[in-house]
Parts: structure tokens; C-alpha cells; sequence
């Protein structure tokens, strides 16, 4: 017989149910679940689902071997054009040979049609949303993420407000999104929801990793090489 | 035939959108005397009923709100009505004095799947218009008629069974005129029955040909021809406030029963639209026009509501509205896109297509964009905005190019310099003769720039970098 539980042991406690019921009922499933040998324990491995950066000394250091899907990604780079954008074309390159969307929100220049074409992007697959403000950059890429419709979404954003971040947060998870933000690297300092925040400093032929933080993975520093 | 009549008791208060607040009534003239033609719910909790003097109702409540009738608004709901009702039955007509709605059912019945599920569509329907209705089935106009004004929830589906059904309503109930009505009430007849048990020489000889002919019709004895609506080429409902409205959200309710009459209206013509107009008129400033387009045919009341209220919640009204138009002059069939004929963009799924609905209602028909390459050599002038993707090719050998190209800017401190220039020369066949050599270049800052410099001035420019 095979029982698959997963998150029973976090149901709410039924209304009319006193919680002291609740706490025995807790305990008699936990007893359940340690006595049998024929139970799966979720919580045990609890795998994210990731999509493989295209950088092996990255992919290494990231949990679940690559960009996180449906969880924010905060990209910190020191100053603009050290490879900040190229970072995750190889992701994206894989999102547009799969034919799903990547969405550009509010970028602070323009993308450059033959670099994308050169990095093998199709242009099809390329949007560029503007957007005249940060609150409304912010708002599209919300709801872009939310839909769940596009295969990644690039946001580049000022806003260190902890619930703009928590919002962007939830919407990759409901959509399950892969999400970029970028952010000045002063936001190192705030605190930040994100599962994932990166900083990214120039290197002699590539750019130079600091994994500042990683759900279920550890800091580390990566070097990349650009060829 | 069968006929759904539907009856709508309060339509001359229900129409008001937003609703009237605290006890509010209808008015209207009958000589120097004001009578109640309708109240609404809170009104109608104090005492005050239809037909009521207006002094009578005052003196109950004081704090009775009194409007004055308007024909042309009551015949305008009963003509949006109608077009919405275009989806249940394509023979509809309304007699917009007596607020009243039929629809031949006859020949919908079993595409409904049965008159129950019909019947309980069409009020689920006129309920979510926001209308209070009584419905009354039979099989002449004005036997449903009478069944609707009477709340009589029966359906008379054969005619023998039609004068013994409606033997036992009240009298008053007919749609007679006030002197007819003082003749049967005179002659000692109580109840439908009674007259109909007359023999029709005797009833047009004491109450008048009109008295008999109708009655011929109610029972079916006489054909009652009534010109059908006909739903026109172009969609347009125009809907006056009574008092200005200010802010969108008092926009917002009569916005929504508008578009929900309108998705009737698309259903019973079995069609979609991409455009969609809407006006607001203000009292003096001009009027404000917003116009909707969206990227696959669309009826959905609920989707559209959504996106008007993202435009309209970005507008700045000049005043407040006093009238709003929502207008569709092009229909496309539902699940074509209107230019699929040489777009050979990728069909989107349903969940892309209303999103970018929703971001350019915020956001505006431009915020969407779209790359492309354009043929020239010159690097600024090398890529295009476009509004669908089109698949495109590199040519081949295409040289190394930064991800983010700027409006090129004079630098005075030159950064160090990195490999072998590239040049490029363009445009002297157009007088824009330009000779450069790029560059590229690393900050001290570690960052990759994409320079020129221009051969004539010996300037040099920043145009990307290598993000």
C-alpha cells in the first residue's frame, strides 16, 4: 500500500475543532508517519525546480543546480555593462528555443536587436514592456509574472520597499516564473525576500559572483569567464 | 409560439446607475397631480408604494428622495435590454410603457436544453443586469404579459388550457384603459373570468372595440402582430446619470451593466469585438474618449469590465460625467484575430493574449513593443520598434555587438582602449555621410564600453555596453 501525504500535517485546524483535538491528531499522524516505512516524508527533500544557468561553475553553486523558477532573483552588479544582462541569456536562450516569452520591464537602455540575435534569441520571443514609472513597471511585471504566460520576466527597479519585493516574490510563485530583478548595489545592504541575491562585480575576462544569499543553498563566490 | 414575457416592476428606479441612496421614488405627472411610478428598496420598506401620491408619500417619509420620470431612459434600457436578450431568442419586442420585455421561446427550448433551464437562465441574466423581473410564460403575448404583471410563475404551453388559467386573476390586472377598467368595475364583474365568459358582441358594445380586440389577442382568437426588434448594424448605448458623476467609481456600475447587456447582445449575434469605444460627456469641457482594442476577439462582460476599468482608472476626468457612451461599430467572429491573414506571428495561448490586453489598458497601446532589424549599416539606425515579433534572421558574419545600445553621447575622458577598431561608413548616398571606428573599451570601473570615434570631428562617443 502506498500512502502519499504532503502537507496534511500543516492543514489549519478545522473550525469547531478544539486545538488541543488538533495537537493529538497532529501527534497521532506524526506517529503514523515515523512507525511506517511505506510513507514518503515531502518535507524531507523538499527539490527546486530550477532552469540551468548555462554556467557550470554557477550551476554548481546554486541550489537545484541552476536560476531558481518561480522564486525572485536579485542581481546587484556594481556598475551597468559588466556582463550584468549576459549572465542570463543562456537561461533565456532556453526559454525562447521552448517558445516561451521573456519579457523586458522597463530596462534602462535599449536591448540591442543584433546582440540578442547573436546570443541566438529569437526575436519573437523578446518583449519590451515600457513603462513611465517605477510603480508601474513594477505593476506589469507583477502581473506578467502572476500569469504565469511568459517564460521570464526582467525588471529593473529602484524600489527597496520590502512589500514591492514580497509582492514580486508571490507572483513568480504563483506563476512559476523565472524572475531577474536588478537592483543598484547599494540595495545589498536592505534586507531582502528574494531567494536568491547576487552581486556582481567585473573580473578580468568575466564577472565575479558573490552569492549574498541562496534558499536552501550556502554563500559562495563564482567566477565566470566570458568568452 | 411560445412567449417569456418579463415584467420589470421597478425598471424607472432600477436604471438609475449608481443607485439612488436613502429613499428615493419615481415621479410622474398625471395633470396638476404627481404620482409614484417607482421606488426603490428602502422606500418601498417605509410604506411608499407605486401609485402613490407624491404629498401621501412625503408625509410618510419626509426624507423621500422624488425624481422625475424620464421616457427616453426607460426606452433606452428596454432597447439594451432587447439587444441583450438577442442571445436567448431571435424574435424579441418590448412595449416600453408598460416595461415590458417578450422574447419568443418557442424555438430556443431545446437548444437551452429544456424551458426550466431557459427560464432560469434568462432570470440569472436579468438579475446580473441588476433589474428586478417577473417572468410569465404563455403562449400569447399578452397572456405572459398578464402571468409576468401578476408574479404567476405557471407556464401556459397549450391554448385550451389559457382561459381557465388566468379565469381566476384580478381584474385590474388588464392591460384596459383607466375607462374600460371603470366600466367592468361598474358593471359588477370581479375577475377575469367573468368577462371572458361574455359573449363578444355584448363585452365591444359596453366596453368599447379596443376592450374586445384585446381581449381576441390575450386569447389568442386574433393574431397580435408586433414589429420585432431588430439589433443594429452598430452597437450603441447611451446611458445619462441623473446627477453628474464625479469619479470613476460611480462610473464603475453602470460601466459594468452596460457591458454585461452588450456580452448578450455579441452572444445573440454570435459574434466578438476588438474595438471598443467609450465616451464620457462632461457639462461644458469636451468630452473624454477612450477607445479599447484587444489582441483576440473578445465578449467576455467580465474581461472587458476589466480592462476599461484599468483605462479608466488612469484617466483624469476635466468634470464630472454627465453621459456615457459605449459604442462598437466592427464585429469580428469569436477566436479569429482580425489581421491573421499575413501575420504569421506565433498564436499566442489565451493567458499572453489577455495579458497584454491588460498592460496596454494601464499602460497604453504602445507599452508593448516588439524588436526588430532594419537594413542599415549604421548601428542606431540598424534595429526597429515593431508591434508583433517577426522571426528574424542575423546575417552571416554579423560582428560582435553590445546587448544595449544608447543615443550616442560625447565622452571627454577616454576610457582605455581594447583591440582593433571596426569600421563603419554609411550614409552618403542621403547626405548623412558618416565614417567611424568602434571601439571597445574598459572603464577603470571594470565596465565594457562600446565606442566610436567620428573620422571628421575626431570625437569620440559612447553608444552601448556590454551589459
Amino acid at each position: 500500500m502506498t500512502v502519499y501525504l504532503y502537507s496534511l500535517l500543516n492543514l489549519p485546524t478545522l473550525p469547531g475543532m478544539p486545538h488541543t483535538h488538533a495537537a493529538i491528531a497532529d501527534e497521532a499522524l506524526l506517529s503514523l508517519l515515523q512507525n511506517s516505512t511505506q510513507v514518503w516524508r515531502g518535507t524531507h527533500c523538499a527539490r527546486i525546480k530550477t532552469c540551468a544557468s548555462g554556467y557550470a561553475p554557477l550551476d554548481a553553486a546554486l541550489p537545484g543546480g541552476g536560476w531558481p523558477v518561480g522564486a525572485l532573483i536579485e542581481l546587484l552588479p556594481a556598475c551597468e555593462g559588466i556582463g550584468e544582462l549576459r549572465l542570463s541569456l543562456p537561461a533565456l536562450k532556453t526559454l525562447s528555443d521552448a517558445n516561451r516569452q521573456i519579457v523586458f520591464v522597463r530596462p534602462p537602455h535599449t536591448p540591442y536587436p543584433p546582440a540578442l540575435l547573436r546570443a541566438q534569441l529569437s526575436l519573437q520571443h523578446i518583449v519590451w514592456i515600457s513603462a513611465d514609472s517605477d510603480e508601474d513597471a513594477r505593476w506589469a511585471a507583477e502581473q506578467t509574472l502572476r500569469a504565469g504566460a511568459a517564460g521570464a520576466v526582467l525588471l529593473w527597479s529602484d524600489s527597496g520597499d520590502d512589500r514591492h519585493l514580497r509582492r514580486l516574490q508571490l507572483a513568480a510563485e504563483t506563476g512559476q516564473t523565472l524572475a531577474f530583478l536588478y537592483r543598484t548595489p547599494s540595495a545589498r545592504r536592505q534586507p531582502s525576500p528574494a531567494a536568491l541575491r547576487l552581486r556582481l562585480r567585473p573580473a578580468a575576462d568575466g564577472v565575479r559572483l558573490e552569492i549574498l544569499k541562496a534558499r536552501g543553498g550556502h554563500t559562495a563566490v563564482v567566477q565566470i569567464p566570458f568568452s | 409560439m411560445l412567449w417569456l414575457c418579463l415584467h420589470l416592476p421597478h425598471l424607472a428606479i432600477e436604471l438609475r446607475q449608481p443607485a439612488p441612496e436613502g429613499f428615493a421614488a419615481i415621479t410622474d405627472r398625471h395633470g396638476a397631480r404627481r404620482v409614484l411610478i417607482a421606488c426603490n428598496e428602502s422606500a418601498r420598506a417605509q410604506g411608499v408604494f407605486k401609485n402613490l401620491d407624491a404629498t401621501v408619500a412625503l408625509a410618510r417619509e419626509p426624507q423621500l428622495q422624488l425624481i422625475e420620470r424620464s421616457r427616453s431612459a426607460e426606452t433606452q434600457a428596454l432597447k439594451a435590454l432587447a439587444g441583450w436578450a438577442g442571445q436567448f431568442s431571435s424574435q424579441v419586442s418590448f412595449d416600453a410603457a408598460r416595461w415590458l420585455l417578450w422574447l419568443e421561446i418557442g424555438a430556443s427550448i431545446r437548444y437551452f436544453g429544456g424551458l426550466q433551464t431557459l427560464r432560469s437562465q434568462i432570470a440569472e441574466g436579468i438579475a446580473l443586469l441588476g433589474y428586478t423581473a417577473n417572468i410569465g410564460i404563455a403562449t400569447t403575448l399578452e397572456a405572459a404579459a398578464l402571468l409576468a404583471v401578476n408574479d404567476q410563475p405557471m407556464a401556459i404551453v397549450s391554448q385550451p388550457m389559457l382561459a381557465q388559467a388566468i379565469g381566476a386573476l384580478p381584474l385590474d390586472t388588464l392591460a384596459l384603459g383607466p375607462k374600460a377598467h371603470s366600466a367592468l368595475q361598474a358593471s359588477g364583474l370581479r375577475s377575469i373570468g367573468e368577462v371572458l365568459a361574455l359573449p363578444a358582441a355584448a363585452l365591444s358594445r359596453r366596453f368599447g372595440l379596443e376592450a374586445t380586440d384585446y381581449l381576441q389577442r390575450l386569447l389568442g382568437r386574433q393574431p397580435d402582430i408586433r414589429a420585432p426588434f431588430r439589433s443594429p448594424a452598430r452597437y450603441r448605448r447611451m446611458f445619462e446619470f441623473t446627477q453628474s458623476v464625479a469619479t470613476v467609481e460611480g462610473l464603475l456600475f453602470a460601466l459594468r451593466r452596460m457591458l454585461h447587456e452588450f456580452q448578450g447582445f455579441l452572444r445573440g449575434r454570435d459574434t466578438a469585438i476588438q474595438t471598443l469605444q467609450l465616451s464620457l460627456c462632461h457639462r461644458d469641457a469636451a468630452g473624454t474618449q477612450l477607445q479599447l482594442h484587444t489582441s483576440t476577439p473578445q465578449r467576455d462582460a467580465v474581461r472587458l469590465f476589466a480592462l476599461l476599468r484599468e483605462k479608466l482608472e488612469r484617466t483624469v476626468l476635466p468634470e464630472a460625467v454627465t453621459q456615457m457612451v459605449l459604442a462598437a461599430q466592427q464585429f469580428v467572429p469569436l477566436g479569429y484575430t482580425q489581421a491573421d491573414l499575413f501575420d504569421d506571428a506565433p498564436q499566442h495561448d489565451a493567458g499572453w493574449a489577455d495579458l497584454l490586453d491588460k498592460l496596454r489598458a494601464r499602460l497604453g497601446e504602445n507599452c508593448v513593443r516588439y524588436l526588430g532589424l532594419a537594413d542599415d549599416h549604421r548601428p542606431e539606425k540598424a534595429w526597429c520598434v515593431q508591434n508583433s515579433g517577426v522571426a528574424t534572421q542575423l546575417p552571416q558574419d554579423f560582428p560582435d555587438r553590445p546587448l544595449w545600445i544608447l543615443e550616442p553621447r560625447l565622452i571627454q575622458k577616454l576610457p582605455q582602449l581594447l583591440g582593433t577598431p571596426e569600421r563603419i561608413e554609411a550614409g552618403w548616398w542621403n547626405h548623412e555621410d558618416s565614417c567611424r571606428d568602434y571601439y571597445l573599451a574598459r572603464t577603470a570601473e571594470g565596465a565594457r564600453w562600446w565606442l566610436y570615434r567620428e573620422a571628421a570631428t575626431q570625437q569620440w562617443f559612447l553608444q552601448g555596453l556590454w551589459a
